[in-house]
């Protein structure tokens, strides 16, 4: 028998309904508070406080859980990488400028880099950060900056978007929200008796049971090659779906974001008109000829001549 | 570092499934919404590596890889959108558009 299974039948019931329904009704309300809003910046503050009180006991009860399910040792490297991708997770929310969500952002995506590397996922895990916090995020930033640089007249006086400021409903959604964690987590812990336990990491062939012979390390030749085999093998049309997939996104995005916008008071009847209505914007290309692009700019290279709206 | 159980990467990954719910829900930037929308597909990607680890096979990190294109696709045809939307009003403000519901 290659692989060795272990069934949980007797977990202790540490982590009952209600103690994970109190966090969440208290991560809940600081949510609400750290959320942004009309209010005071110490309300703000108090949410941090209250939620970092309820992750440390929620990351204590977890603890003795552990401690009952696994007791033979457990790695820091799993709660350092949980508490960086929750922290900061909490922060893209409640981040009032989006820049500094975006960045955030970056920290739970490299955070969840380090939970693909103890899941002995590599491949993924460089994959996530060349993908996310490489590309995605570059195009994030890219947007934010050329979308609020040109909106003065919905900025207040903090020079701060008042939809940035103030949130929607937040106490609904932070019930919603906090509501169906609460049930996930129920079903994960309580439900979850006769789990598997990870005793037969991925790539190792032949484990000894007794321990004595070879070391798994030995056995241990990468995961990213059996990766690709089994993408290349098995997932074939799945690969060729993705990338059919990533071709139709750019053309789409292509076509969307093209300039010409026809006006749709044609109607059904197709009249001849030599050139369709175009909506012209600030800097703007009118058509494909490149040298339609209006240029800008001063004899002077440090000073910054743009356009009149 | 083997000895964690499949329920820490679940939690872990349903803890950040719901704060990028509360925010989509909650934040009113075009911007910040579809980053919210990244944070859920963090959770459901750590879900499904966790799972596919410990069943012993690469189901999970194939799934995981089509999770990414599809991650990759929505921010591209997402932003289009953002900035189509952002040269109509000015504005990235999701209750700008309140006028399309029903």
């Amino acid at each position: 028998m290659l692989t060795m299974i272990f069934i949980n039948a007797a977990v202790p019931a540490i982590l009952n309904p209600l103690v994970v329904l109190v966090l969440c009704v208290f991560a809940g309300v600081a949510t609400v508070l750290m959320l942004p809003g009309r209010k005071e910046a110490s309300w703000a503050k108090v949410g941090g406080v209250v939620a970092v009180a309820v992750g440390l006991i929620f990351s204590a009860l977890l603890v003795r859980y552990t401690a009952t399910v696994s007791p033979d040792g457990m790695g820091i490297y799993f709660w350092v990488f949980s508490a960086i991708a929750i922290v900061s997770a909490i922060r893209v929310v409640t981040h009032a400028r989006p820049v500094y969500a975006a960045l955030y952002f970056v920290l739970t995506v490299m955070a969840s880099a380090g939970l693909f590397v103890l899941l002995w996922a590599e491949f993924m895990a460089a994959a996530l950060v060349i993908i996310y916090a490489g590309a995605i995020l570059v195009t994030y930033v890219f947007v934010i900056m050329l979308a609020s640089q040109a909106a003065p007249d919905a900025e207040t006086i903090a020079g701060q978007a008042d939809y940035d400021d103030v949130s929607r409903d937040p106490v609904v959604a932070a019930s919603i929200g906090f509501a169906l964690m609460g049930v996930l987590l129920f079903v994960i812990f309580d439900k979850a008796e006769g789990v598997i336990r990870p005793v037969k990491p991925l790539n190792i062939k032949v484990y000894v049971q007794d321990g004595s012979a070879t070391p798994p390390i030995a056995a241990y030749d990468g995961s990213t090659q059996q990766l690709g085999q089994y993408l290349f093998n098995d997932q074939m049309v799945n690969l060729e779906l993705a990338s059919l997939i990533l071709t139709i996104s750019m053309v789409g995005a292509i076509v969307i974001t093209r300039r010409r916008i026809v006006s749709t008071d044609f109607g059904d009847e197709f009249v001849e008109t030599p050139e369709p209505e175009t909506l012209h914007g600030p800097a703007t290309p009118v058509n494909d000829n490149p040298h339609s692009i209006p240029v800008y700019g001063t004899k002077n290279p440090r000073v910054k001549a743009y356009p009149e709206m | 570092m083997e000895t964690l159980a499949l329920q820490h990467y679940l939690a872990v990954g349903a803890i950040l499934f719901g704060i990028g719910l509360i925010g989509f829900m909650s934040r009113r930037n075009l911007i910040v919404m579809f980053l919210c929308t990244e944070l859920m597909f963090q959770g459901v990607a750590i879900n499904l590596v966790a799972f596919g680890h410990f069943w012993g096979n690469f189901s999970g990190q194939a799934f995981t890889i089509m999770v990414l294109v599809i991650a990759a696709a929505e921010a591209s045809l997402a932003l289009g959108l953002v900035v189509l939307l952002f040269r109509q009003k000015n504005t990235l403000d999701a209750d700008a558009w309140r006028e399309l519901k029903g």
